[in-house]
Parts: structure tokens; C-alpha cells; sequence
């Protein structure tokens, strides 16, 4: 194996030392002199028309600078979600939402916002704008919504009742021969809920309107650049004239703010421009439950179909996805839904048939996963089934079906790295796979199981969106190198990720780069943090802009140490002749600092090296820099992840306890094992949320019950389990140093497993997650 | 009278600042006092964003009336630590790859410290009740955890 | 609105501020209940009377046989207490399980008894050590048992507008005895119960002396197991027994449906085994002692 000298390798994160002093900024640290903060009023209905609304009384308030409303706003169509900025063609992304409008559609949807010298008094003038609403009939499930004589949210839904955009159809071999010719059929229809992603740091934007006209939004969005497009469209403004850039950290955001952060943009900019001032607006922790995107509920039904031997021979997926309110990510997840589920195992015949559906309830969108994990929680308790169907081990039967390298699927790229098998080999091992049944005493009234789950995903959004990416290096007079590149930092690292590519590709110390990232106005496009892109695609943009500095640099070199260019490498931020032994470095003093420079030392001897800082300020003073740009098209790659569960179901209560999660996963290159490591134990627990507790649901006027951290049940520390992150890597040609993506691996097939783990502890399926008490103990009662 | 005037001891200064009595002690560091290591993630309790030491004890501030912090110590992320002295909890907390985002990070911090000042040879369970009531939807605890007793027992070496 | 926060060091500073404003001022502990509160519109007060730096009022004591809390007492200072733990094992544990660590440093004892949740954890524990709370009102001071303050869904009896809750004290478990807290909850830390079981038992040899089971939230609040109770009175302490009356308890909980934390029927069925699993425990505790 090559060795390398930076990456591969933990060193700290770069942005650790400002997060561990409490000085790193965050959008909600963020101000200006003389700025507002803005509050937005909401809907009390899940579907209504505004009426009337006076706003008098509010403006009147001491202390209020303006108030906006669907009257005084533009009135231009978006979505929230950055597919506005980057659907591939020929689709069309779909717009179905204003500023404001003037039929709100969910509990939550905005109906004013104020501007004022405090949040205080923004919220006492919120109380004193008298809306009149006529109610509209609502509905909540998204089956119910597809029937004829169901409201319709929005109107111009081609492709079927309150279906957004277009419905995604993955053919793949002949499906219906596919299940004539299996031996063994499975089918089974899984119900998911809706997961949020309570990233730490809620919606927040601070926006300046110059006097010039030109818009800067500090904001916490995961797409600074897409976000530009989508509010200068908004805003009416050439997206030269709009900066939108990070502060640069963000608290989190699996997904939640691909785009814009909810409405926390746009409002605070038609605010500002209302008042001719700063205005910032933060979501409250109840705005941004009930008012932001969160993980898609809904149905999937899957039917598998498999030879007497165990060889999947027919699959069929179908997924129907509660998308809200509004679209947002509605037509992208189902189809990152039934790409994934289809991609996992070698099924000569396949289809898949999915997605969303309106509803008067918070908008869904994007969260890690993107899709993924709802179809796997169906997939693979499928497979589990289908094993006990066949008799066989569950492991065997996946090990024998799994994709390998060339195998045909039906992605638009190949397969060209697994290391599944690996994945689940290390993963078994570490959970003592062996003893699944023999883990409780006959009578025992806690049993453990163990369960496994698997799954794959992609390393960028292309083809589901357009993903291209860029970066420039420029190599600083003194040697230094400064990086730029557009994709934010919301605590995946990339900070220290896409420095580490950087140096390891040029030749230098990590110490020697420093990095712009996250700000439309300083960095080149770039689609942002996102579909486990970051160091995949922005990092294969930055090698390639590190290579193409290179390139110029030993060009340079060769010309000053009279050798050809093919000859020289460079290490530790030294040019050096490449089989000859380094030479005495200049010290930096001397010729070159002169301008005289000379591949000759001032003590006369020849030189065979010249350190980066000579060459650079050699080369400055002869009216030259060395910039090195990276313009590239990723490829996409499969990482791969095999999680195992064991859990304790406590048959009294109903209530399940994982207790360990072995999360093996093949992350192509672990260009910070450390960061790599923090990515799953993070994905993994938000997975055993998933699984186990977290699960928003609407009382029946459509308003969220839990919409706090406090009855939002995410995991605390002392609900943690064991979890065992185990690191794998079969490098994939296509990625920057072989690596693919992590980020939104860790929860893929979380739940798959946990789901297994409960049936082998207690012999009971279940089609529905969260595992709650009630839920199971209902089940183990059922049973009896 | 809606505003008074509040002393305490702020990171070992004497700290006087006007307040309005319906503040919390988070608005008046962050916005007063323009402390914004110390931050809010839900602004009632359930979160431990804003968790700084008072009087010893991790509280979080967005729960407590600034004025109750008349004549108490209290701690925040930007006291415990010199640039060139960080706290071991902070050393720690980097080596250890225990910080993503960092917005949970300062509370955090704070809530370990509070338990380290206590007690220095703390096991999982002392660990995971210390930092019970800070969520952190990053990094799953496990290097949390981690660097709370790496950093115990540096502090109990250097002792 | 608010228009002072007064810090008074004694107990008579305290009363006086009440008293001086007429209904205006209300006691203010840890406040995180009454910030809430008053935040939402739920409660108002014009004058807070922090009585948390009143230093007789922070102390856990035991002195002939009888434990006392102070009301300004936290929930973590009588989780982590020697004499809480070895007395009353039972408020100890129900302490450590009220929200977070952070919650439990600001939010005291008393304070959530006064809040008058009916599923509040150290209400429902302290219902079961037969606690009686000391209340001093400027004219005179009283003792009333803690189920007494209860007055409804969330009201006390108390009026901390006029009246200071200076301590709760009850009678120190003997070695015959012991105690017990269990809890169905949706997670380990801030989560609010959607069962809570509290028992105090009394043995002499195998037999019980007398049992006290307090459930919740199974009524407006802390409710007694008074059949279940008697049940055990006198009887043998048998795991046949205790099943039995485990069993017994649902005859008289009521529970709610809850959208957030379980339904009735859920709630009923489950109750039994808690309580089951906390006289266990309990009287484990009480013949370990010997
Ligand atoms: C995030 C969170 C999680 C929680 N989790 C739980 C939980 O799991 N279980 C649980 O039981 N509770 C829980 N609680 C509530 C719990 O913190 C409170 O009930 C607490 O114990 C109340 O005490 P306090 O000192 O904060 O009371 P305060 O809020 O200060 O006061 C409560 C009421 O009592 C009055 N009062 C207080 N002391 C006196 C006195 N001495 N004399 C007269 N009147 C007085 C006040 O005027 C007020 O009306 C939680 C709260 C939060 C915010
Ligand atoms: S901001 Fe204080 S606990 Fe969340
Ligand atoms: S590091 Fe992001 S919430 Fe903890």
C-alpha cells in the first residue's frame, strides 16, 4: 500500500481549536450595527385562505421597522430545496411555494414576519397582526391524499392526485418473468414514520441589502452557491449582485438546509429590504420542527423473489412518500429511494415505481439517507425473511447475492469497488454473530438477538441532481498555499479534509494550506454539502486543482534546477530530483531573495532542490504565481456499510435497548480515519433513533405533538449504545485517493438491523419502525 | 423598574452589566456581555447549548434569570481555557475527534468541567449522567465520552 | 410583566416580600417550571422572591429519625445525598431521573411538588415516605402531607403568592424497611415518565409490616395503591403475593391517553409490572439490611 504523508492519517481537525474556545462563528452569533431580528408568524391551520390581514396595529409598536406580508414581498414561485438550482434536464424542478402566499398549507406555514429592535418586541408585534383565515378541508396521509375526492394542496399535478413532479420508474430485466421463474416469493408492505433532523444550531440568516442594491445573506445553509441562485431568482437580482456565504461554521444539517435554511433567507432578506436595515431571523426550536424539512414518511412494499438456492432472481419496490406541504426534495428522494434499494444485490430482474405525495403537514425534504434508509429498512428485513423462507444463515444469503465489482445494475455508472464481504465479515466478528441463538435461557423475560442489515450509496448527487465541482489553489509568494472552495464545512469536516487532499496532492504540510470555504463571492460554484459528496467531489475538484498547481510548479522547477520536469517530485514542500539525494536546501536568503536566482547556490555547488518558498518568491518577483485550478465532473461510487445490532427486548414493557451496533463500513479511503469514524458513530445513532424512538406525529387538526427536543425522543448520551465503527477500504478508481462517501452512510441499514436483532430475540416482524414500547409490547401481547 | 444592575464574578472578573429582568443569563453573555462561545439551541432547557457553571454547578443558562447570577461564579467556554494554556477538556476534546459541528461543543465542555472539577476518576456512567442533558446529533457520544476521561486522567498526571 | 427579582437572605425577608406585595410576588426556586410558566402565560408574577440563597433552606438533615429537605434543595444534591440514599433510597433514585443533569442542579424537590404534576417524580416518591411538608404563612405555620398539596391538574394548595414551603421532612426507612422508584420511560434522560411506581415496605422477618405504593400518572395526582396495599399488609412476602398485588394496583389508576407518552390501555397494562419490579426491589433492599 502506498504511503502517504498526510492523508490517511488523524490529524486534529483544523477548525477544532475555535469550536473547543467557544470563538468559531455561527450564524446565530452573527450581527451587525444597527441590525433587526425578525420573527415570522405562522399558521394555526393545516390549510386555509387568507382573507383579510391588517398589520397596522404591529407597524404601530415601538420598536417595529416593518412588516412583511404576501402584499409586500415578491410574489416570484420556489422551492425551498436546491433542486431548484440543479435538477438534471429534462425534468423540471418543481416551484409550489412564495415567500408568503396567500393559502397557507400546513400548521407552521409563514404567514407575516416583523422586523424589530428585538426578538421581544418582533414577537409582541407578532401577536398584534389580525389575520382572518377561511378554512380549507385538509388532509394528512398520503394514501388518503391520492384518492379522488381528497383536497387539492396544489393545483397542476400532472402526474397524478396531489402527486409533485414526476413519477420515477426504474426498470430493470423483466420483473414479471423474474417472479414466474423464483421458487420462493416474499412480499410485504413496512409503514416508516417521520425522522427529523434536529441538527443542533436551528434556521438562522443574517441579510444586508447595500445601498448598491446587493444582497449578503450569512445563513446556515448547506448550498451556498445553489442558494445564491434560488434568492436572486426570488429577489429579481443578477446572481452577480447576491452573496451568500457561511460565518463560516454551521451547527449541523443532515439535509435540512440544502438549499435555503427553510425560509430563514428570504425572509430576512424581504425584511431588510423592507427596512433598509440588517435583519437577522432565527428559528425558534418549535420553528424549526415544525417548519423545516424533515425525513420523509410514508409506504414502501417490496416483493423479492429468489431461485431454491438462495439466487435472487425478481425484486420489485414500490414507495409512496409523504412529502408535506410542499415538494421540496419530493421528486428526488424517492428516486434515491429506488436507485439504492435496487443497487445492493445482484437481481437479474427489477423494478421500482415510487413517489411523493401532498399533504397538510410539515414539508419533508432531504436528510441523511436521502431515501435510502426507508427503502432498506424494507429491503433487508425482506432478505431476513427470505432466509428463513430458504433456511439459510441471513449472512450466507446476502454474501451470496451481493453486488460484486461489473456486475450490470441499473445506476448509469459501473460498480467498480466493494468491500462488502469485508464489511460483513469484520462487522459478524465484532458482534459474535455465531451466538445469535443461543443468547437466552429458556423463561428469560429480557431476550437478546442479534440482527444485521446492509447497504450501499452514492458519493455525490449525480444523476439525481447535476453535480460538478471546482477549487482553486493559489501557491502564495512565501510557498504558503491558499485554497478556496465553495462547499460549506457543517461539521463533516471537510475543513480538514479537503486541506489534507490538498497537501498530500501538491507535496507540502498540512500546516502549509489554509482554505476558503462556504462563500459564493470568494470560492467558485460548487453544489454544497450534500449527498456524501463533500470530500468525494469537492475533494477530487481539489486535487485536481492541486495537481494543476503542480504541474506548473515543476515546470517552474525544472527550468531552475536545469532538469526536465518528469524527473522532479515534491515533499515536504521541497522540489527535489527524484532518485538523487537532497541537496542543501536555500535558507531562503540569498539568490533568490536577490532575484538572481540560479540553480547554482551561492556557495557554488549545484543545486538538486529548491523549497517551494524560494521557488514561489523566485517566481513572484519574475511577475509570475503559480494557480492551479480544478474544474472537474465526478464520477460516483458505492460505499458500502454492514451494520449488526444486538438488542434486549425487555418482553414485560415492550421496550427494546440496543445495546451494541457494529457498523463496518468500506469507505473507499479513510482520508481522516478519525473524521471517517465520527461520521459513522453519528449516522449510527441517529439510525438507532430511527429505529427505536424518534418519530414525529400530528394530532388530528394537523399540528405537530412532538415539536421539542424534550418530546422529540433522538437519543441522549445515556441512551447510547456500544458502537463499534470499523473502517474498511476498497478504493474506488474514481474518488480523490480512492475515497467515496461516508456522511450519510452510518443510519443506512441501522434500522434493517435492529429490526432483525428484535425478531431474533423474540421471534416478531415488524413492519413498522419506530420500535416503541407500546408498539412491541402490543405485538408480544398479540402473540400470547 | 425593568432593569437593574447585575455583579457577579464572570470567568474570575468582576463583571457589572444592566439587565432587564425577563433575561436569561445566555442573553446577557451573548448578547451583553457578546460571549457567544456559550450558545442556544432551544431556549428551554432541553438542549445543553447554553450550559455554563454556576457556582460549581453546570446549569443551563437559558433557564436561569440573569439575575439569580447576582454574586454567583460563573464559568463560560471562554474562561477556562488561555490560548496558550487550553483546558485538558479542550485538548482533548480535539485530539479526540469529540467535536463536528461544535455547537454542542462549549456546553459540552462545560458540563464535563463541572464534573471533573468533582471528580477526576469518573466511569462511563458519572460521564454519561454529566453530559446527559447536552444533545449532541453529530458524533453519535462515543468520542465525547472518550475525551472526558482522557482528559481526567491527563489532569489527574499533571497533578 | 416583570418588575423585580428579589434575592432575600432569610426566611423572613422572604414572607415579607410576599406580604408587602399583596399577591404581586410570587417564590421562585429553580424556575424551571415557573420561567415556563410564566413565558407561556400559564402563570403570572409581577415580583420573583428567589428564595434560593436562603441558607437554612439548602440542607438535607436527619435528626431523630426524621430526614428534612430544604425547598431549595435540588434534585441532584438529593439524588447524590449519603443520608438520602441510605433513608430513602427511594427519593434518591426518583431525583436522578427528573430531565438532565443540568435540570436536576436548578430544579428543586419541592418545586416539583408544587408544580403539582401528577406524574412528577420526587412528588410521587415522596407520597410514599409519607412525607409532610412545613409551610409558613406571615400568621402562622402548618404541616400538611405532601398528597394534600395537590389541589388539581396542575394547581397546589399552596398559594406562593403569601405562603413559603420551607421543608419536607419524613421518617428515616429502618433497617426493616426498604424502598424502591421504577419508570417507563421513552429514554434515559429528559423524558418525561409515562409510568413512575414508588413503594416503601416495612418487613418483620418474611412478612410485611405494611406496604406503600404510590403510581402515576394514573389520576390528577399522586395516586395510592390502597388495595394493592392491603393486599400485602401482614402477608408473607411471596413473589406470588407480590404479583398479586402488583395485579391489584390497575383497580385503581386511571390512566389518560396520551398521544406522546402511551395509551390508557398500554399504561394499565404495564403498571402491574413496575409495580411489581419495585416491591422487589424494595424488599430485597429491606432483607438485605439485616
Ligand atoms: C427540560 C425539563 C425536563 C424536566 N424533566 C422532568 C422530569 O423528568 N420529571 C419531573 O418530575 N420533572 C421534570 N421537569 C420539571 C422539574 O424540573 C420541575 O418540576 C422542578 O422540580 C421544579 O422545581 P423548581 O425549583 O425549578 O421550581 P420553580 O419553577 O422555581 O417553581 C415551581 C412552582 O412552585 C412554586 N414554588 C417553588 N418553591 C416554592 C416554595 N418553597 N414555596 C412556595 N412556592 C414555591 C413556584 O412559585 C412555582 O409556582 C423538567 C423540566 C424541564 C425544563
Ligand atoms: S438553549 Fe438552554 S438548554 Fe437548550
Ligand atoms: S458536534 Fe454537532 S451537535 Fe455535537
Amino acid at each position: 500500500m502506498k504511503e502517504y504523508d498526510v492523508i490517511g492519517k488523524n490529524v486534529r481537525r483544523l477548525d477544532a481549536a475555535e469550536k473547543a474556545t467557544g470563538t468559531a462563528t455561527f450564524s446565530t452569533d452573527f450581527s451587525l450595527p444597527g441590525m433587526l431580528h425578525g420573527k415570522v408568524l405562522r399558521s394555526p391551520y393545516p390549510h386555509a385562505k387568507i382573507v383579510s390581514i391588517d398589520t397596522a396595529e404591529a407597524e404601530k409598536l415601538p420598536g417595529v421597522k416593518a412588516v412583511a406580508t404576501y402584499q409586500n414581498t415578491p410574489r416570484e414561485i420556489f422551492n425551498t430545496s436546491a433542486t431548484m438550482a440543479f435538477t438534471v434536464p429534462a425534468l423540471e424542478p418543481v416551484l409550489d411555494q412564495y415567500i408568503f402566499d396567500n393559502i397557507v398549507r400546513y400548521v407552521g406555514d409563514e404567514v407575516a414576519a416583523v422586523a424589530a429592535v428585538s426578538e421581544k418586541v418582533a414577537e409582541a408585534a407578532l401577536e398584534l397582526i389580525k389575520v382572518e383565515y377561511e378554512e380549507l378541508p385538509a388532509i394528512f396521509d398520503p394514501l388518503e391524499a391520492m384518492e379522488p375526492g381528497a383536497p387539492d394542496i396544489h393545483p397542476n399535478c400532472s402526474a397524478g392526485k396531489n402527486i409533485p413532479g414526476e413519477i420515477v420508474k426504474i426498470p430493470f430485466g423483466d420483473v414479471d418473468k423474474g417472479f414466474v421463474e423464483s421458487d420462493v416469493v416474499f412480499e410485504g408492505r413496512f409503514k416508516l414514520p417521520v425522522q427529523k433532523q434536529a441538527q443542533l444550531e436551528t434556521q438562522a440568516a443574517v441579510a444586508q441589502v447595500g445601498a448598491d442594491g446587493k444582497i449578503t445573506v450569512w445563513s446556515t445553509t448547506q448550498t451556498p452557491h445553489p442558494s445564491r441562485s434560488i434568492l436572486a431568482k426570488v429577489f429579481g437580482v443578477p446572481e452577480s449582485k447576491v452573496r451568500v456565504l457561511n460565518p463560516p461554521y454551521v451547527g449541523g444539517g443532515f439535509g435540512v438546509r440544502i438549499g435555503l435554511s427553510a425560509k430563514a433567507e428570504p425572509i430576512a432578506v424581504a425584511l431588510a429590504k423592507l427596512a433598509g436595515k440588517p435583519v437577522k431571523v432565527v428559528y425558534s426550536r418549535e420553528d424549526d420542527f415544525i417548519a423545516s424539512d424533515t425525513r420523509h414518511g410514508g409506504y414502501v412494499s417490496i416483493k423479492l423473489g429468489s431461485k431454491k438456492d438462495g439466487t435472487f432472481h425478481a425484486m420489485e419496490l414500490k414507495g409512496t412518500l409523504n412529502t408535506g406541504a410542499y415538494c421540496s426534495f419530493g421528486c428526488e428522494t424517492p428516486g434515491v429511494m429506488g436507485a439504492m434499494g435496487l443497487a445492493v444485490y445482484r437481481v437479474p430482474n427489477q423494478s421500482y415505481y415510487g413517489h411523493s405525495v401532498y399533504t397538510n403537514t410539515s414539508p419533508a425534504g432531504a436528510m441523511r439517507g436521502f431515501g435510502n434508509p426507508q427503502a432498506m429498512f424494507a429491503i433487508e428485513s425482506a432478505v431476513d425473511m427470505m432466509a428463513e423462507k430458504l433456511g439459510m444463515d441471513p449472512l450466507e444469503l446476502r454474501l451470496k447475492n451481493i453486488m460484486q465489482v461489473g456486475d450490470p445494475w441499473c445506476l448509469p455508472y459501473p460498480c467498480q469497488s466493494t468491500g462488502l464481504a469485508e464489511c460483513i465479515e469484520k462487522g459478524a466478528g465484532s458482534i459474535g454473530w455465531d451466538n445469535r441463538n443461543s443468547l437466552n435461557q429458556p423463561g428469560a423475560k429480557k431476550l437478546r438477538g442479534i440482527g444485521a442489515g446492509v447497504g450501499t450509496h452514492v458519493s455525490n448527487a449525480w444523476p439525481f441532481c447535476v453535480d460538478y465541482d471546482n477549487a482553486y489553489l493559489a501557491v502564495q509568494q512565501d510557498g504558503s498555499i491558499h485554497l478556496a472552495a465553495g462547499v460549506p464545512d457543517i461539521g463533516t469536516g471537510t475543513s480538514t479534509t479537503l486541506p489534507q487532499l490538498a497537501a498530500e496532492a501538491l507535496g507540502v504540510g498540512l500546516g502549509e494550506v489554509s482554505l476558503t470555504f462556504g462563500d459564493t463571492a470568494t470560492t467558485p460554484f460548487d453544489i454544497g454539502s450534500h449527498a456524501s459528496r463533500t470530500c468525494y467531489a469537492a475533494g477530487t475538484a481539489v486535487v485536481a486543482a492541486a495537481n494543476d498547481a503542480r504541474r506548473q510548479v515543476l515546470e517552474y522547477a525544472g527550468d531552475f534546477l536545469n532538469v526536465p520536469p518528469e524527473r522532479l517530485d515534491i515533499k515536504g514542500s521541497v522540489i527535489y530530483i527524484t532518485g538523487q539525494e537532497l541537496g542543501e536546501q536555500c535558507a531562503g536568503t540569498g539568490v533568490c531573495q536577490t532575484g538572481a536566482g540560479t540553480s547554482v547556490c551561492e556557495t557554488g555547488e549545484k543545486r538538486n532542490s529548491v523549497s517551494l518558498r524560494d521557488l514561489a518568491y523566485h517566481a513572484h518577483l519574475r511577475n509570475k504565481q503559480f494557480i492551479g485550478v480544478g474544474r472537474i465532473v465526478p464520477g460516483n461510487a458505492p460505499p458500502w456499510q454492514a451494520h449488526f445490532a444486538e438488542v434486549e427486548v425487555d418482553t414485560e414493557t415492550g421496550q427494546v435497548k440496543v445495546l451494541k451496533v457494529a457498523a463496518a463500513h468500506d469507505v473507499g479511503k479513510a482520508i481522516n480515519p478519525c473524521i471517517v469514524e465520527g461520521q459513522i458513530e453519528g449516522g449510527v445513532l441517529m439510525g438507532v433513533g430511527y429505529a427505536t424512538s424518534e418519530e414525529i406525529t400530528y394530532d388530528a387538526k394537523g399540528r405537530q405533538l412532538h415539536n421539542s427536543l424534550h418530546k422529540y425522543m433522538l437519543p441522549t448520551a445515556e441512551d447510547a449504545p456500544e458502537i463499534d465503527a470499523i473502517v474498511v477500504e476498497a478504493s474506488d478508481p474514481t474518488g480523490p485517493f480512492g475515497a467515496k462517501g461516508v456522511g450519510e452512510t452510518g443510519l443506512v441499514p441501522t434500522a434493517g438491523a435492529i429490526a432483525n436483532a428484535v425478531y431474533n430475540a423474540t421471534g416478531i416482524r415488524f413492519y413498522e419502525i419506530p420500535l416503541t414500547e407500546e408498539k412491541v409490547y402490543r405485538a408480544l401481547k398479540q402473540r400470547v | 423598574m425593568s432593569v437593574k444592575t447585575l455583579s457577579f464574578i464572570l470567568n474570575g472578573e468582576n463583571t457589572v452589566v444592566e439587565v432587564a429582568l425577563s433575561d436569561m443569563l445566555v442573553d446577557v453573555l451573548r448578547e451583553k456581555l457578546l460571549l457567544t462561545g456559550t450558545k442556544k439551541g432551544c431556549g428551554k432547557g432541553e438542549c445543553g447549548a447554553c450550559t455554563v457553571i454556576m457556582n460549581g454547578e453546570a446549569v443551563n443558562s437559558c433557564m436561569v434569570p440573569a439575575l439569580k447570577a447576582e454574586g454567583a461564579i460563573v464559568e463560560t467556554i471562554e474562561g477556562i481555557g488561555r490560548p496558550d494554556k487550553l483546558h485538558p477538556l479542550q485538548e482533548s476534546f480535539m485530539d479526540q475527534g469529540a467535536i463536528q459541528c461544535g455547537f454542542c461543543t462549549p456546553g459540552m465542555i462545560m458540563s464535563a468541567k463541572a464534573l471533573l472539577d468533582k471528580n477526576l476518576t469518573p466511569n462511563r456512567e458519572d460521564i454519561r449522567e454529566a453530559v446527559s442533558g447536552n444533545i449532541c446529533r453529530c458524533t453519535g457520544y462515543v468520542k465525547i465520552e472518550k475525551a472526558v476521561s482522557v482528559a481526567a486522567k491527563q489532569i489527574r498526571e499533571n497533578q | 410583566m416583570l418588575q423585580d427579582y428579589l434575592v432575600p437572605k432569610t426566611i423572613d425577608q422572604a414572607l415579607s416580600h410576599l406580604q408587602n406585595n399583596n399577591g404581586k410576588a410570587r417564590i421562585i426556586a429553580g424556575g424551571t417550571d415557573l420561567l415556563l410558566d410564566l413565558k407561556e402565560g400559564k402563570k403570572e408574577a409581577g415580583i420573583l422572591v428567589d428564595i434560593t440563597r436562603i441558607p437554612g433552606l439548602k440542607v438535607i438533615t436527619m435528626e431523630n429519625g426524621v430526614v428534612r429537605i430544604g425547598s431549595a434543595a435540588t434534585h441532584n444534591q438529593v439524588a447524590k445525598s449519603d443520608i438520602i440514599r441510605e433513608k430513602a433510597l427511594v427519593l434518591a433514585q426518583a431525583a436522578r431521573s427528573v430531565g438532565s443533569l443540568q435540570i436536576r442542579n436548578s430544579g428543586t424537590v419541592v418545586g416539583n411538588v408544587l408544580n403539582a404534576q401528577p406524574a412528577a417524580d420526587t412528588a410521587v416518591a415522596l407520597t410514599a415516605l409519607g412525607a409532610v411538608a412545613e409551610i409558613l404563612s406571615p400568621a402562622k405555620k402548618e404541616y400538611l402531607p405532601v398528597e394534600e398539596l395537590y389541589a388539581g391538574l396542575g394547581k397546589s394548595t399552596l398559594d406562593s403568592t403569601s405562603q413559603l414551603l420551607t421543608m419536607v421532612q419524613f421518617p428515616a426507612l429502618l433497617k426493616n424497611q426498604g424502598s424502591a422508584f421504577e419508570r417507563l420511560e421513552q429514554r434515559k434522560a429528559l423524558a418525561l415518565p409515562m409510568l413512575n411506581v414508588a413503594v416503601v415496605v416495612s418487613l418483620s422477618g418474611e412478612q410485611f409490616e405494611w406496604a406503600r405504593i404510590v403510581m402515576a400518572p394514573v389520576g390528577t395526582k399522586p395516586v395510592r395503591a390502597t388495595e394493592s396495599e392491603a393486599i400485602l399488609k401482614g402477608a408473607r412476602a411471596t413473589s406470588e403475593l407480590i404479583e398479586k398485588a402488583a395485579g391489584a394496583a390497575i383497580a385503581q389508576a386511571n390512566p389518560r391517553d396520551s398521544a406522546l407518552r402511551g395509551s390508557r390501555e398500554y399504561r394499565l397494562e404495564v403498571l402491574p409490572v413496575l409495580v411489581k419490579r419495585a416491591l422487589e426491589s424494595a424488599v430485597a433492599q429491606a432483607k438485605g439490611n439485616f
